[in-house]
């Protein structure tokens, strides 16, 4: 119950605006929470299967490029890519999805991935290379995916505190207060009442 | 917006996505790293790349751009051991959003 509040009819009405209020705010949070939690089991597996096939994709590519780099010698290879042709980058767009805005990631690219000659340069290195080069565009789907994972985990955390704080404290304090005040004040009318018989009976003894 | 996309790890890792076109950064001191990171993460980077080995030295940094749209870090395995780092990640942050381990 809230405490040092006046029982009168005008705080009363008061309360019971702001009780109806609550109670459809907390409606509609519990709306959202459940539809962002759909959303985030949704993603789950999506997101774990495609964690584990990159994992392993890149490391068989690592695995050739490291041979093929240990095939032409460390300096060579640093040689051959270090001033790289390729240009990249990424467009972020931002997506709302239930209030929480989540990254969309496109890429821009120019130029080649070869930035070298075939001359000092072994095949193995192309193939990785290349390779890398389309693994590159599951790599951009998988950090939109796990943002957008983490950004809901964190919303949805913010969103059950918020329905919770509601359900079990805000709106049965509301209630309760309500209860007090209405008997507070049905208590007055009774007493008033019997004031007045009481009167009445004495002007009437007289 | 148009940003561009980093890569943090080891030397040889890096050498690799240099030639993708992305700004590589060499991890040499692992003391250095964290500032190193944090100083990537004010320019201009849409995503960066760090490796398993040094992403699970800098769990404190990484968690605090978590929950920002930008920078994204997306922990790539390394060359070593496996240790599944960012798999962890994620089963803490669908425990910490549903209170059960469903991941």
């Amino acid at each position: 119950m809230i405490s040092n509040i006046n029982p009168t009819r005008m705080e009363l009405l008061r309360l019971k605006k702001r009780l109806l209020l609550a109670q459809r705010g907390h409606r509609l949070l519990k709306d959202k929470r459940d539809e962002l939690m759909r959303q985030l089991i949704g993603m789950i597996d999506e997101v774990k299967t495609l964690r584990l096939l990159i994992e392993k994709e890149f490391h068989t590519i690592l695995e050739g490029f490291m041979l093929a780099k240990a095939k032409m010698g460390p300096y060579q290879t640093e040689q051959a890519l270090w001033f790289p042709k390729k240009k990249i980058s990424v467009d972020i767009t931002e997506k709302n999805l239930m209030s929480v805005k989540v990254p969309i990631f496109k890429k821009e690219i120019t130029g080649t991935i070869l930035p070298y000659g075939f001359l000092n340069t072994s095949g193995e290195m192309d193939i990785s290379l290349i390779k890398f080069e389309k693994f590159i565009e599951s790599l951009l789907i998988l950090a939109e995916k796990e943002k957008t994972i983490q950004l809901l985990a964190t919303e949805i955390q913010e969103t059950r505190r918020r329905v919770n704080a509601l359900e079990y404290r805000l709106i049965p304090e509301f209630e309760e207060t309500i209860k007090a005040i209405s008997m507070k004040l049905t208590e007055t009318e009774r007493s008033n009442t019997i004031r007045l018989m009481k009167v009445k009976e004495l002007i009437r003894s007289h | 917006m148009n940003t561009n996309i980093a890569a943090m790890g080891e030397k040889d890792i890096m050498l690799i996505f240099k030639a993708v076109g992305a700004d590589v950064f060499p991890v040499r001191d692992i003391n250095k790293a964290s500032s190193m990171l944090k100083k990537i993460a004010r320019e201009n980077y849409g995503i960066i790349f760090i490796t398993e080995t040094i992403a699970s030295k800098l769990d404190s940094v990484i968690k605090e751009y978590a929950e920002m749209v930008k920078p994204s870090i997306v922990v790539i395995p390394g060359l070593g051991e496996k240790s599944n780092y960012a798999i962890e990640v994620l089963r803490n942050a669908i425990i910490k959003a549903s209170g059960t381990d469903v991941f």
